[in-house]
């Protein structure tokens, strides 16, 4: 094996001519087909990574607002394909006014309501949990001229038996979110800030803040609506599906995943199609080649047989040489490649996010690319080594 | 002359005959035209140099190849070579043991070429003892030095004469000092007086290696003096010329 390898090597060497023409016809079929490759790949994922970095996609808002209790939403957030859901209070009651030491004006702001793990806050370790901190919009920090870890005073009204009333509370802001979390003036809080919020305003006391009104009832406590997000992108039509079952209407970006699926099913089925085109020509081109050097080489191999050699040597020969073509038409299509793909890259620069590119291909495509241009091709140069061990050595060698 | 090879025959040990043969034939066919090899009995002991004379055609060259296990006999009775039933080893299909032996025991000079082309001189010479991972000693400078062949050793084959090639294709059958040499007409394609020399030194070298030589020729008198055992053989051919038979004995 390792003798009929030297033999092989030296003999493709020998005629680098002619083994230079099949590794550049190699080249020229494998190279384009990595190009075309990392164009649809890197078109696709840059797709899929805009998709699944925004949070927003996975999002499931209901159109109307219902009532939702606690048993029911319980129900839902054990759902494995949720990936977090915080109940809302009513609209009316989700704002109040802040201020700041740091800034003259105060501002009306919206409440949204959080727990651990809210997508749209992802990267925030902390979040508020009862009634003494907040996370602010990024708006509504610059507003407030202030930043993590400063104490600001929040106020709400309620009219309560005629009478107007207001009640003052301070708060820490334990983070301020990122512009695209909520573009508004807003404070993510925990629920049972707006809870107490909601019950104040309604006229009725909040024991935990010394908030005095008439008894809160015993009756169900319903919430109007809430912040679902699936827990991938790929939920989000499964869970859609299985809230309008329980006759919620929800609005989700699910027709967008779609056609960003669609997309990538289009563009990989069209570079399959050029592919196998590829695969077959390159299959049969090699093919072609290797029989064709078998029966010009029939003198030679069989100088080799009445040397000694076996009918197993005389077969791997041809196998050897065809290895050699992959590795260095390989080689050379990953220079084609590289050269390409920057020249791609560069001109879709302007036109794209820094950091986004068109033409990608991952460590592993390289492999992937080699391991099934060599596997083609012994599968090939099995055929002629097979062509090759019937050549009789008696004729072979007293060819003309 | 008859003195000289009736001596040989004397001085023949019993217990070291190298081929045996009893009742192979070969068969060849091409465009109805017929050829059959028939070898009731053949003999060859020991550091025998034999000389296989005949006419083109009359099959010398498909001996030879059965006898270096290069092409297989139609039908045979009884091969056996070194004890090795060689019948046997065919019929089993037994290819690659057939290759072993053929490598360790055989060296084989061709009518022409022969060599490889992408290898050097030493690499092409070096090539019989390299596929049996003999260590290096001095059997190949000696046989460059007595084939006159010390200029070429790094040039391919395409950049030598053709007498040149013959003794580098002579130096590889004989650098792993096998126990048979097998030449087709090594001489056939050089002119008489290179013929001649290099014929020589081909029988000196392989009476110095005490190497068993078979030699195919068509021409008794260029080697009839080197003191060789010559087969004898008939040809007999069918009326419709359509059917040649030979039949080898020795
Ligand atoms: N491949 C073949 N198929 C059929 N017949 C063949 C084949 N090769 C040779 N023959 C025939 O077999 C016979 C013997 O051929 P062979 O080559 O052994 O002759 P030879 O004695 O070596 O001749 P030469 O001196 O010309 O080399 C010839 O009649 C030839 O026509
Ligand atoms: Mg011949």
């Amino acid at each position: 094996m390792r003798k009929i390898s030297r033999l092989a090597i030296k003999d493709y060497l020998n005629e680098w001519q002619i083994s230079s023409c099949y590794i550049l016809a190699l080249a020229a079929v494998l190279g384009p087909m990595m190009v075309l490759f990392a164009l649809k790949f890197g078109i696709v994922t840059s797709m899929f990574d805009q998709l699944l970095d925004n949070p927003v996609n996975r999002e499931l808002r209901p159109i109307y607002s219902g009532h939702f209790d606690k048993s029911w939403l319980e129900q839902l957030q054990k759902r494995p394909d949720v990936g977090f859901l915080v109940p809302k209070t009513r609209n009316l009651a989700a704002s109040m006014l802040l201020k700041s030491k740091n800034a003259p004006s105060i501002i009306n702001v919206e409440l949204i309501p959080t727990a651990e793990n809210d997508p749209l806050l992802s990267g925030i370790k902390k979040y508020p949990e009862g009634f003494d901190s907040i996370i602010l919009s990024k708006s509504a920090a610059k507003k407030l001229a202030v930043g993590t870890g400063d104490t600001i005073q929040a106020s709400v009204q309620r009219h309560y038996l005629g009478i107007k009333e207001q009640k003052q509370l301070s708060l820490k802001v334990l983070a301020v979110a990122n512009s695209q979390a909520f573009t508004r003036e807003g404070a993510f809080a925990s629920v049972k800030l707006l809870e107490a919020f909601e019950s104040y305003k309604d006229g009725q006391a909040v024991a935990e803040l010394n908030w005095t009104g008439s008894q809160p009832t015993n009756a169900k406590k319903f919430h109007p609506s809430f912040r679902l997000f699936s827990q991938t992108i790929n939920d989000v039509e499964g869970l859609q599906k299985w809230l309008e079952t329980q006759g919620v209407e929800v609005i989700t970006q699910v027709e967008e995943i779609k056609s960003v699926q669609q997309m990538d099913n289009t563009l990989s089925t069209i570079y399959w199609a050029i592919a196998m085109i590829g695969i077959i020509g390159f299959s049969t081109s090699l093919g072609a080649n290797l029989w064709a050097n078998v029966e010009r080489k029939r003198k030679e191999l069989s100088i080799i047989r009445v040397i000694g050699f076996s009918t197993f040597d005389i077969t791997i020969f041809p196998i050897i040489q065809s290895l050699l073509t992959v590795f260095f038409g390989w080689l050379l299509s990953v220079v084609i490649y590289l050269g390409i793909s920057f020249w791609i890259n560069s001109l879709m620069s302007n036109q794209l996010e820094a950091g986004i590119q068109v033409c990608v291909l991952l460590p592993q495509h390289y492999f992937i690319s080699l391991f099934v241009a060599a596997v083609l091709a012994v599968l090939v140069a099995t055929v002629a080594g097979v062509r090759a061990a019937y050549i009789d050595p008696a004729e072979g060698m007293r060819e003309i | 002359m008859q003195e000289f090879k009736s001596q040989k025959h004397n001085n023949r040990l019993p217990t070291s005959i190298v081929y045996d043969i009893r009742g192979v034939q070969k068969n060849r066919e091409a465009e109805g035209v017929a050829f059959q090899l028939t070898i009731p009995t053949l003999q060859i002991s020991k550091g025998e140099k034999i000389a296989l004379i005949g006419q083109s055609g009359c099959g010398k060259s498909t001996l030879l190849d059965m006898l270096a296990f290069i092409s297989q006999p139609t039908n045979n009775n009884s091969f056996f070579f070194q004890q090795k039933n060689i019948a046997d080893l065919w019929k089993d299909r037994r290819y690659s043991l057939l290759s072993k032996i053929r490598r360790e025991s055989i060296g084989y000079v061709m009518q022409t070429g022969g060599l490889l082309p992408y290898l050097t001189v030493k690499e092409n010479i070096n090539l019989s003892r390299d596929i049996l991972d003999l260590p290096e000693d001095d059997t190949i400078a000696d046989l460059v030095e007595k084939l006159d062949l010390s200029y070429h050793l790094n040039k391919r084959p395409t950049d030598l004469s053709t007498g040149e090639r013959q003794r580098v294709a002579i130096a590889r059958a004989l650098a792993h000092r096998p126990d048979i040499v097998i030449a087709d007409e090594p001489t056939a394609s050089l002119d008489p007086y290179a013929s001649k020399t290099v014929m020589a030194m081909f029988i000196n070298l392989v009476e110095e290696m005490g190497i068993t030589v078979i030699i195919a020729s068509h021409a008794w008198n260029d080697i009839k003096h080197l003191g060789l055992r010559r087969l004898s053989h008939h040809s007999l051919r069918s009326p419709d010329e359509l059917k040649t038979e030979t039949i080898v004995t020795g």
